[in-house]
């Protein structure tokens, strides 16, 4: 059997070991579980490996079950890994301090973080297997068991109407879910088969339905409402895998989906790409009016899928362009919540950007933190710009020179770059409020900056050659021209 | 085979003779006898999961006093015999009986309670059951003889009426009316057997007949099936959505469970998916079931821990793997299949909309986990809800099985 | 001996490894005694790049050197050693010690030494890169990098608690303009004006790749590519490709950003904002004209227009830029202005190639040089002067020159080397700029020659109103604290010589490419003009100010920060609130009126529970009879 599948096996075991110890040894066992599949899934995507492991066969229209990893699926598995490795270790001082400040409705804080840590890990580890799925019904399991652990983290340790937000969030990305599921047994029933690697024809009507569930959950234009809500009121370690990883994973589906049939992406590229635009640039002002900190980034989230939605009409150059937008946008967001985090648990759920500014005085490591993570969002100096570059490309592959599309699609990085460094003037720079000056714990920003170095590693070689390497030749060296 | 059930049934009767005496015996009794289905050769794993529901109603009748007491576990093995030997046979008297069968205990069971008899709830529950039934069996035999002259009127007339009736009898809108008013008056333990497993035989002999009866218009009428679903789907949703009393929210829950199942009839268009339809209706009956005792029987001792609410809640929203993720599944898998696009739709949309209610309904029930008898019933249907971790294709060839020789 | 690759992974790597020291003892221990011993380590990784570029400058054959990044994508590592990057390096580098040994005692006492020092070498690296790449990706990391670094370093002083590290008079307002900037402003402006004129770049980068498969600038094949897009293409490819030169070389209507890029240190304007940084953008421009060739390509109209675009753009953003600082008051400001007029007269020049070929890019190139070192030792001083006056605005008279000689000598020797007064350094290369506008006559008429004229005039006056307000005819500066301070004027010293340097390479024909300025610098147009610029810096060393409305217009800088400042935000916010309101609307609708409106039915539907079986009855009978009695009608 392959190493990859080892690998992941190790998260997944320890989802229901983890509980059993203390917190703080359960949080390092969670880094542990899920750095060790961080390292052999980049080993694999850097060597492009690919593998098949069948699981059982369920016989029409379901078809077989199975593992399979290429570079696509370990560069989204590799990504996952590293942000719920980090997350992990920095759940054990946020969430201490999420439990304290909810004393009056909690009696045990390591019974709490028994739960917590069964549901946190059950999240990660159900991202990281849909990524390996090899049928579209394993994936959509995975996909509302992810939807289903992180609807009970929101749920219970959520901020405000926690439970309205909850919800919220359940019911839409449920939406999400059945649309989706919808479509995936329309292909069953075309293929008699939902094997990634059986399937041949997807029909219009599927398409539909996967692409609306699938742009809820992205979320595109419209249905983005639900996502301000549920990323600024879960607990800041949910969000820091909510909005890099899970709505991104979305774009995962919509890319192993046009991979396999690329016709209705292809007929209707016009419109889709008109869409996402929209949707970036949209969003993208919506960034500027916010004053809650997380909704800030969360609205900055539904720029950076707007980014995916994009890629995907590029052809196989703008496919590139998803799985990298994918990893920079973990990356960035991944760093920014958790400096929101830094601020909330340094500073008793200070949230509010007009209380903040001159924060670079007190707190310069989470400072240059979130510095880190704006760049990756803007794509200056990290994963990102290889996203932007190769969305660029696909732009002129596709369209050619066609100066409407140039410049909106330029105005959305822009836009990026703006919001950005807007926003850390907002929050860091500025005449200091006279706070004081906390001692943050190692674990708030140590993990922030493990993060930001291995983005900007990626585009240095080795790590760039190899993966863009590997990459180049499973999108382009095959399955689409 | 049909030796087993009799001896099953000797067995009920005489213990039910026995109840005076001791009601505990009749207890012993009426399990051995669902224990003795178990060697049943054939549909095993059908017969395995109505025994287990049967069961579950055996242990929690237990939990309440009651007027009958000894008898009550005599009926309740007598309802799920009959709902095992249902699909034994497919003989139109036959299925018939067991229709009659199931339905008439539970008229009884309705009827008890700790104090005086509830004669009012039982009221509004026999009239509804006796116009339910009445248009039922009227309905079968007009489908009956409209195919065997080749009546086309007679047939849309029995179709409908059928329709009607099975409706009625399990509680779809807008002939629910019934369903909130007794499930939330009535003891909830009785409630917990109308509920859960009174509900499989309905359907199991609606499809028989149907099947048995299908001719060129049934694709025109189905129409009317999918308009009752989907009204029934809406009122049951949409009525549980400001709820707050948890029996009543279980009420509407099971109008819209009854949605769900009844859409499935629209199957009957393309015979060839027939079998899809048929695992979907009894896979969200058996879901259905499991989710209706454990809500129940929390609802008797005022919750049960919160584990096992909430498993209980995220089964009926349809979180894979639990049971209820596979019912709609194939229930959407059968719409979706003979074309009801817009049916799918919209039980996607009632199945969003139930989030919130469900989850409260786990909240309100939710209590600390202490070791009692009621969450070891609960505990049981939670378990159960997990069978099919492993996916149910068993399932499929299981319906196929059952269908297939009608 | 140390192989190539090694040499060149030191060149650009030990500036920033140098500075992580520093960064991450300010992290941990800000301000301790032993980690402000640690710039000195900065400073010596800046001197390692120094040497290796001297080293490449001198040593070095022409070529490239490709080391692999993304050898799949034909995109590597393409280090290329021309004569623009060699000499383009060493000025770099040397530049960048310099200021970095000013900085040791400029900065001394500085509350944030760990963000200056790496923002500062990591500035170093990314120009070192940018000069030395030739690969258009890898240009692009380091031009990432200096638009990052410029970023970090005006934005230095983020506390805005300094009244000093202002650009404008605090408090004043014109209309609704704020005419004042902080340096977290300065900052926010600079990084969103760039990245306004990069992504466009980026894009052309990508489109070039998408076209030809090959990013290295010189082994493009430009004209077929030109070819290939035609001149509706080409103008697309080559503006979009020239908005990150504009932007960061602050050519109109770009140039805000860098007149409050002001409130950065001192050290940080000079090197960034004057020296190398704001010139990387015409140096690009040059990179590119150097192997479009495009004096090769007179058939096509699309890269003539665009040249001929570059042209208007740099001459009239080079008089745009002398007549604010005529009309400037605040010493950094004034240069800053000044800065960006001799980066439009860089790009006129340059763009005179389409006609004239490679010899404008070498006059433009040569420009570069002299007013690197000239406008770096005026902001050095510049920045002593404010040190030891207090004052960001222009002060000062005879006593204090006495009393800081050594600074009045070098702004004297600069602005005279940097005006073009005959016959100091930059009379000779602007001699031969006059030349080569003079040719343009017949292709493009006579206004470049005439702004260009015009732009001498009026820079040698503002140069010599610089030296005069501060030294001789200023006024007596409120206080003066002199701290006896020794690197600073040394480096100044070392910058300013260079300029004799510069001077002895021209006259001396040590450079050969110098023949021909000396040569055009004999001709009598060119030493008219040459006395035009002498008499207008003796006219505004002796009047060096002038109270007028026109002078109160230059000096707000034509009131050009009202498109930053009021127009741009204003449609933003505009936007930014549409936006907003059509969010709530979306919420509104989703989360409260469909909830409600469900709620309302919901009710609706449970009021039927009356408790009536009567009723119950009714309803369901009545469902029946309908349902029967259409099913009866509808003919089957």
């Amino acid at each position: 059997m392959n190493l990859v599948v080892y690998a992941i096996l190790i998260p997944l075991l320890v989802t229901f070991i983890a509980p059993f110890f203390r917190p703080r040894t359960a949080a390092i066992v969670s880094f542990v579980a899920f750095i060790i599949p961080f390292f052999v899934t980049l080993w694999a995507l850097l060597t492009n490996q690919s593998f098949e492991l069948p699981l059982m066969n369920l016989g029409k229209p379901i078809g077989e079950f199975y593992l399979f990893a290429d570079s696509i699926s370990n560069a989204f598995g590799a990504t996952i890994c590293l942000v719920s490795a980090m997350v992990a270790l920095y759940s054990l001082p946020y969430m201490k301090h999420r439990f304290e400040e909810m004393r009056d409705e909690i009696d045990d804080v390591t019974r709490e973080f028994r739960k917590y840590f069964l549901l946190f890990n059950l999240y990660a580890v159900s991202m990281l297997w849909l990524v390996y799925s090899g049928n579209l019904i394993l994936l959509y399991i995975f996909l509302e068991i992810s939807l289903l652990a992180s609807f009970l983290l929101i749920y219970k340790y959520g901020y405000g109407n926690r439970q309205w937000v909850a919800l919220l969030y359940f019911v839409w990305t449920h939406i999400a879910g059945v649309l989706t599921l919808i479509g995936f047994l329309m292909i069953a029933f075309e293929n008699s088969t939902l094997a990634l690697k059986s399937i041949t024809t997807v029909s219009f009507l599927a398409w539909l339905l996967i692409f609306l569930g699938m742009i809820v959950k992205l979320p595109g234009l419209g249905p983005h409402i639900w996502l301000p809500w549920a990323h600024a009121e879960a607990p800041t370690p949910v969000s820091a895998l909510l909005s890099p990883l899970t709505v991104g994973l979305a774009g995962y589906v919509l890319l192993r989906i046009y991979l396999v049939s690329p016709w209705f992406i292809n007929e209707f590229r016009n419109i889709i790409i008109a869409y996402g635009i929209l949707t970036s640039i949209y969003a993208g002002f919506s960034v500027f009016k916010q004053t809650d900190y997380k909704k800030l980034l969360a609205y900055s989230t539904v720029s950076q899928m707007g980014y995916m939605l994009i890629a995907l009409c590029l052809g196989s150059y703008g496919l590139l362009g998803v799985v990298i937008q994918y990893i920079s946008h973990a990356f960035g967001k991944s760093i920014l919540f958790m400096t929101a985090g830094g601020i909330i648990a340094l500073y008793h759920g200070l949230r509010d950007v007009n209380k903040m500014g001159g924060l670079h005085e007190y707190i310069p490591t989470i400072s240059n933190a979130a510095l880190i993570g704006f760049m990756n969002l803007s794509g200056i100096l990290a994963v990102g710009m290889f996203g932007e570059f190769f969305i660029l490309k696909g732009i002129v592959d596709v369209y050619g020179l066609d100066l409407k599309l140039i410049l909106a699609v330029v105005f959305v990085f822009i836009i990026s770059g703006w919001y950005s460094f807007y926003t850390l003037r907002r929050i860091f720079y500025g005449t200091p409020k006279g706070m004081e000056s906390p001692r943050v714990s190692r674990l708030l920003d140590t993990p922030l900056y493990v993060i930001g170095i291995i983005s900007i590693a990626f585009i240095f070689p080795p790590l760039a050659t190899l993966f863009l390497k590997s990459l180049k030749l499973c999108i382009l060296g095959g399955v689409c021209p | 085979m049909i030796e087993l059930i009799v001896t099953s049934l000797i067995l009920i009767a005489l213990g039910s003779a026995l109840s005076f005496k001791s009601p505990k015996s009749v207890f012993v009794i009426s399990l051995i006898a669902l224990l003795i289905m178990l060697l049943l050769p054939e549909y095993r794993s059908y017969v395995a999961l109505v025994i287990a529901i049967g069961v579950l109603n055996l242990f929690s009748m237990t939990l309440m006093k009651n007027q009958i007491k000894g008898v009550d576990y005599a009926l309740t093995a007598l309802i799920a015999i009959a709902t095992v030997y249902v699909v034994f046979t497919n003989d139109l008297a036959m299925i018939l009986l067991m229709f009659v069968i199931t339905s008439i205990p539970t008229y009884v069971l309705i009827m008890t309670s700790e104090g005086k008899a509830n004669v009012e709830v039982a009221i509004k529950y026999i009239t509804f059951m006796v116009l339910a039934t009445v248009l039922f069996l009227a309905g079968a035999m007009l489908l009956v003889y409209a195919n065997s002259v080749n009546a086309g009127y007679l047939y849309v007339l029995g179709f409908v009426m059928l329709i009607l009736g099975l409706g009625m009898e399990v509680g779809c809108a807008p002939m629910h009316e019934w369903v909130p008013d007794v499930f939330d008056t009535a003891d909830p333990i009785p409630v917990s057997i109308v509920a859960s497993i009174a509900k499989i035989v309905p359907f199991v002999v609606a499809y028989k007949i149907l099947i048995m009866t299908t001719n060129p218009l049934t694709t025109n009428i189905v129409l009317f099936v999918a308009f009752v679903a989907a009204v029934s789907m809406f009122i049951g949703n949409i009525g549980a959505l400001t709820s707050t009393n948890p029996a009543r929210i279980l009420a509407y829950s099971t109008i819209a469970n009854m949605g769900y199942i009844l859409a499935t009839l629209v199957a009957l268009i393309n015979l060839n998916w027939i079998y899809l339809a048929f695992a979907g209706a009894l896979l969200q009956l058996m879901a259905n079931a499991f989710g209706k005792v454990g809500f129940f029987v929390s609802i008797k001792d005022g919750g049960a821990s919160t584990y096992l609410t909430y498993a209980l809640a995220f089964s009926f929203i349809g979180m894979p793997p639990l049971i209820g993720f596979w019912g709609k599944l194939f229930i959407l898998l059968s719409l979706v299949k003979v074309g009801y696009i817009w049916l799918a739709l919209i039980l996607v949309i009632n199945s969003a909309m139930s989030v919130p209610y469900y989850i409260r309904l786990a909240r309100i029930l939710a209590k600390p986990t202490i070791p009692s008898v009621v969450n070891a019933i609960v505990l049981s249907a939670v378990a159960l809800t997990f069978i099919t971790i492993v996916p149910p294709n068993w399932f499929i060839d299981l319906a196929k099985a059952i269908i297939g020789g009608v | 001996m140390i192989d190539i690759a090694t040499l060149l992974f030191l060149l650009f790597a030990t500036p920033v490894a140098c500075s992580l020291p520093i960064a991450f003892a300010w992290v941990y221990r800000p301000g301790a005694e032993w980690a402000r011993k640690l710039p000195i380590l900065s400073v010596f990784g800046l001197f390692v790049s120094l040497c290796i570029a001297l080293y490449i400058l001198f040593y070095f054959p022409n070529g490239t050197y490709t080391y692999p990044w993304l050898p799949d994508y034909n995109i590597n590592f393409v280090f290329i050693f021309d004569y623009l990057s060699k000499y383009m390096g060493a000025l770099t580098a040397l530049i960048a010690f310099l200021i970095g040994v000013y900085g040791l005692e400029y900065m001394r006492h500085d509350y944030r030494l760990g963000w200056y020092w790496f923002f500062f070498n990591m500035f170093t690296s990314s120009m070192l890169l940018v000069v030395y790449s030739d690969n258009l990706m890898l240009l692009l990391i380091g031009w990432e990098g200096l638009g990052l670094a410029s970023w970090g370093l005006i934005g230095h002083w983020f506390r805005d608690d300094d009244e000093l590290s202002y650009v404008g008079i605090i408090g004043r307002k014109v209309g609704p303009l704020n005419m004042f900037w902080s340096p977290s402003f300065g900052g926010w402006r600079a990084i969103s004006t760039i990245r306004f004129g990069d992504m466009p770049m980026f894009f052309a980068i990508a489109a070039i790749y998408a076209l030809t498969g090959n990013l290295n600038i010189s082994e493009i094949d430009w004209a077929g590519l030109f070819h290939h897009i035609g001149a509706i293409g080409t103008v697309i490819l080559m503006i979009a490709l020239l908005m990150g030169p504009f932007t960061k070389s602050a050519q109109l209507p770009f140039s805000e950003w860098l007149m409050t890029a002001m409130t950065g240190p001192t050290t940080v304007s000079a090197l960034l904002h004057s020296a190398t940084m704001v010139a990387a953008g015409t140096y690009l421009f040059m990179r590119l004209s150097w192997y479009i060739e495009p004096w090769k390509l007179h058939h096509m109209h699309g890269v003539e227009m665009v040249y001929l675009f570059v042209l208007f753009l740099g001459l009239i953003s080079a008089l745009y830029g002398a007549s604010v600082a005529l009309g400037c008051r605040e010493r950094k400001v004034l240069l800053a202005a000044s800065t960006m007029s001799s980066l439009g007269l860089m790009f006129a020049c340059a763009a005179a190639s389409f006609w004239l070929g490679k010899i404008a890019i070498y006059v433009a190139f040569w420009y570069l040089i002299v007013h690197a070192f000239a406008k770096a030792t005026l902001f050095l001083v510049a920045g002593h002067l404010i040190h030891a006056t207090h004052d960001r605005f222009c002060c000062g008279d005879l006593e204090l020159a006495r009393k800081m000689k050594v600074a009045f000598v070098a702004t004297v020797f600069a602005t005279l080397c940097l005006s073009g007064v005959p016959p100091f350094t930059a009379y000779w290369v602007k001699s031969a700029m006059d030349g080569i506008m003079h040719h343009l006559m017949h292709e493009v008429g006579s206004a470049p020659l005439y702004l260009l004229i015009a732009v001498s005039v009026i820079y040698s006056a503002f140069l010599a109103k610089f030296l005069s307000l501060n030294f001789i005819k200023g006024d007596k500066p409120k206080h003066l604290h002199l701290h006896g301070e020794v690197l600073m004027p040394i480096a100044y010293a070392i910058m300013v010589s260079m300029l004799a340097v510069l001077l002895y390479a021209i006259l001396g024909h040590a450079e050969p490419i110098a023949g021909g300025f000396v040569e055009k610098g004999f001709e009598r147009s060119s030493l008219a003009v040459g006395l035009a610029v002498l008499i207008s810096y003796a006219i505004a060393l002796v009047v060096p100010r002038l109270e007028s409305p026109i002078g109160r217009f230059l000096g707000d800088r034509m009131y050009m920060p009202a498109l930053n400042d009021y127009i741009i935000p204003k449609i933003g916010w505009a936007i930014a609130k549409i936006v907003d309101y059509g969010n709530r609307l979306i919420d509104t609708f989703c989360h409260q009126a469909i909830p409600e409106l469900i709620a309302t039915y919901s009710l609706g539907i449970r009021a039927i529970q009356s408790g009536y079986l009567k009723r119950y009855v009714k309803i369901a009978l009545g469902f029946v009879m309908v349902a029967l009695i259409v099913a009866s009608l509808v003919r089957w």
